[in-house]
């Protein structure tokens, strides 16, 4: 089952700048008032990185990282599903979910992944 | 605005310092700046000191005014100041103002930090924390792990390659082993962290396409400085550094949300508002401290803060013009990558090595040549809060 | 002290024969080369030497750690262990860290320790890579057990290989061991194990002629930092 993507990224009503995360004012134009908007289609990889230093809460060996920006240009954080980082190249199409990306408490805490479509 | 001048520096070594407390380490540094100063028993009207773990940490709070209680320094004013990895900076830069303003005549700014008594998961928890709560902190993500996305867009922008970034951790190390003050004493070798295939084991990657041997180490430590109006540093026994320029300049909190990401603009604006008060410029400065936390970043910074163009800093670094004889000798100390980086402790270690450099008081294998003028650069979160310093040494 | 040999033959168990671990170098981050070969019974006398400064540091359990090997290669130098064996690390002659274990049976390999006694080179993940190799390649077991008693045991190993946890008790009585199999050993293999073979004799001979050991206090120094200053 495919869960919807949990983030409300947030569009300038005053001059169109997307912001994710949320900012009381507009980094653009000082606006206040936003228009909530939700990531939409495939995503495009922007940035990435695999980590072998893993901080407290996670006992994996590496994580997978990286930014992508969405076909509705909300750009976010995630965690990639690959083996390795040879797999992955900038500017790459990539398949977003909805998924558990750490334990906290012995629950699942969901997050943003990324898996490459090529 | 009153000049303001460092008259007192003073560092404890680096390292790993099971045996001292996180206080210990303030004072002892404390006492080194103030005693280098000739202050004898005379007191200071206010003390700043630097620190981001304690609370977390060490479980403690209220830092500063422990610290002039134990120090006896009292009644003097007091205050912690937390601004991550650029609290050293920050808390000189309110001292500095403190002074300048006229309302304080003598200050102490003491950074220190105490990060080895956790393990290193915690560590890097720890130094996670900086990032943002909601849109990175929960996927793991580590300040590391910035950098490694930083790099590749870097290299992949401005043709920086891995080969570059070894020339900055082996002229780092290299000038490590100087400073008795380093955490690591240790120098590299090419063939070993490079060349050879044992250096999958030696050197292996940390955040990609960062290796080990690009990140600093996780360090306890604590650096110390005085400073007075330069009107009566002169009367004190040091040669007066005088704090000339500074600037500081923050950006977004997310890597994301910058127009370019490989546009470290705090950094370039820091440096500007610094040489612009200072009336100096890039070509001045004999010796720089920039903030190596990862390789990447001394180049980087090099390019911002305007030694070299954008793209020609990897180059330069290769060509040797940053090691001491160079063209501008960057991290004389070993930087962050062998001095260490005590979070807290690191801006005002930057400062208490020029300050040495500028006064001319190294020993010769790493005393820039009659050094008049000296840049520190402080980058916090991954370059959302950067402060820069000019420094003049006063005849 | 006169011996009852014929009571010495009862309490003294017969030793299984162990194919030899063939000696290997590796360059280190500082360009140094590090020679790793197995320690013949006679070397015990000499790595007791450098192993007893490190009972005394209580950072990073190194006194815990040394202390037991101290008591291993002083019970397999006094015949009191069947299937103990010890590989050395060393530098221009100076004993660098050991690592040991034994032979659970044919199949199943114990591993006990791995202690460095220079730090900051990554000297005990060669090490403890070598004694993997060992038993994987030469003594072609299927499997090694495996318990950490420090933090930073635990990342190397149970971390960077994985290792995979079990209910199976270790030797060493601490927490249950973890296991590395022939699978895990040989995908780990080309990020964790390296070395050149055959090293050259005068190598070998600096190696062999006689183990040198740093004074006790440059050893403490340089496991426990500790720069006084
Ligand atoms: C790279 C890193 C993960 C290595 O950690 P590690 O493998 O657990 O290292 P250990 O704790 O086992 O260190 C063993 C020795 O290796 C050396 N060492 C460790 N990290 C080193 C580094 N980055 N560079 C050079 N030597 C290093 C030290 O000599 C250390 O000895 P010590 O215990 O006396 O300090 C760790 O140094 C790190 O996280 N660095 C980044 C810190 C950071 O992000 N800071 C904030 C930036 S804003
Ligand atoms: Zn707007």
């Amino acid at each position: 089952m495919n869960k919807e993507i949990a983030i409300t990224a947030y569009k300038c009503k005053k001059c169109g700048k997307i912001h994710y995360p949320f900012h009381d004012r507009c980094l653009e134009c000082k606006g206040r008032e936003f228009e909530k908007m939700h990531p939409e289609g495939d995503a495009t990889l922007l940035a990435y990185t695999v980590i072998f230093n893993l901080p407290w809460g996670f006992d994996q060996r590496f994580l997978i990282l990286g930014v992508a920006e969405f076909e509705n240009h909300v750009k976010a954080m995630g965690q990639i599903k690959a083996d390795s980082v040879d797999q992955l190249k900038t500017g790459m199409k990539v398949k977003p979910s909805w998924e558990p990306i750490k334990k906290q408490y012995g629950e699942d805490v969901y997050g943003l992944k990324f898996e490459p479509m090529e | 605005m009153r000049d303001v001048a460092i008259i007192g520096a003073g560092m404890i070594p680096f390292g790993r310092r099971d045996e001292d407390t996180l206080m210990e380490m303030l004072a002892y540094a404390s006492l080194k700046a103030l005693d280098d100063a000739g202050l004898g028993d005379k007191t200071v009207d206010a003390v700043y000191v630097a620190n981001m773990g304690g609370g977390m940490l060490q479980h403690q709070s209220a830092i500063a005014s422990s610290l002039v209680d134990r120090l006896s320094l009292l009644p003097a004013a007091a205050e912690t100041i937390e601004n991550g990895p650029a609290s050293g900076a920050s808390a000189i830069k309110n001292g500095l103002l403190a002074v300048a303003s006229g309302y304080y005549d003598y200050v102490l700014v003491v950074g220190g930090e105490k990060m080895r008594e956790v393990t290193g998961w915690r560590a890097t928890d720890f130094v996670a924390t900086m990032t943002h709560p909601q849109a990175e902190y929960p996927y793991g993500i580590t300040l590391p792990g910035m950098a490694g996305m930083f790099t590749r867009l870097y290299m992949e922008k401005h043709g920086v390659t891995r080969e570059q970034l070894l020339a900055v951790s082996l002229k780092n190390q290299e000038m490590g082993t100087l400073n008795p003050y380093a955490h690591v004493e240790m120098a590299l070798d090419r063939g070993g962290i490079f060349d050879s295939p044992h250096s999958v084991v030696n050197n292996p990657v940390s955040a990609d396409p960062l290796h080990l041997y690009d990140l600093c180490p996780v360090s306890d430590g604590a650096a110390a400085i005085v400073i007075c109006p330069l009107e009566m540093a002169k009367k004190h026994n040091k040669t007066p550094i005088h704090i000339a320029g500074f600037g500081q300049a923050t950006d977004t909190q997310t890597l994301q949300e910058r127009e370019d990401p490989t546009d470290l603009k705090a950094v370039s604006l820091a440096a500007q508002k610094a040489f612009e008060m200072a009336k100096l410029k890039p070509s001045d400065i004999h010796v720089a401290e920039l903030h190596d936390a990862f390789t990447i970043l001394e180049i980087a910074e090099s390019e911002h803060v305007g030694f070299f163009k954008k793209g020609e800093g990897g180059k330069a670094a290769a060509a040797g013009k940053t090691r001491l004889g160079g063209q501008i000798p960057i991290n004389v100390s070993g930087g962050l990558k062998a001095r260490g980086h005590p979070v807290g402790a690191t801006g005002v270690a930057q400062m208490v090595d020029i300050v040495w450099q500028l006064r001319h008081e190294l020993p010769k294998n790493r005393q820039v040549k009659n050094a008049q003028n000296g840049l520190t650069v402080n980058f916090g979160g991954f370059g959302n809060n950067v402060l820069a310093f000019v420094l003049k040494r006063v005849e | 002290m006169a011996m009852d040999m014929e009571l010495e033959m009862v309490l003294r168990p017969p030793q299984l024969p162990m194919p030899p671990y063939p000696p290997k170098m590796v360059t280190l981050a500082n360009g140094k080369v590090m020679v790793i070969r197995q320690a013949v019974r006679e070397d015990v006398p000499a790595i007791l030497k450098s192993v007893h400064p490190c009972l005394f540091i209580e950072r990073d359990y190194y006194d815990v750690v040394s202390a037991r090997v101290y008591g291993e290669l002083l019970a397999w130098y006094r015949y009191r262990v069947k299937s103990e064996y010890c590989l050395l690390g060393q530098v221009d002659g100076y004993l660098v860290g050991l690592v040991n274990g034994r032979l659970e049976n044919e199949k199943v390999g114990m591993s006990y320790h791995t202690l460095a006694i220079d730090r900051g080179l990554r000297i005990g993940s060669h090490l403890f890579a070598a004694k993997m190799e060992y038993h994987m390649e030469y003594l072609n077991q299927d499997q090694v057990l495996v318990v950490a008693e420090s933090p930073i045991g635990f990342r190397r190993w149970m971390v960077e290989y994985p290792l995979i946890e079990t209910r199976i008790p270790h030797e060493l009585g601490g927490g249950d061991s973890w296991v590395l199999t022939r699978e895990t050993y040989f995908n780990a293999k080309p990020r964790l194990v390296v070395g050149d073979r055959p090293v050259p004799q005068e190598l070998m001979d600096e190696a062999m002629l006689d183990i040198k050991f740093a004074d006790d206090d440059t050893i403490r120094e340089r496991i426990a930092g500790l720069k006084g200053r």
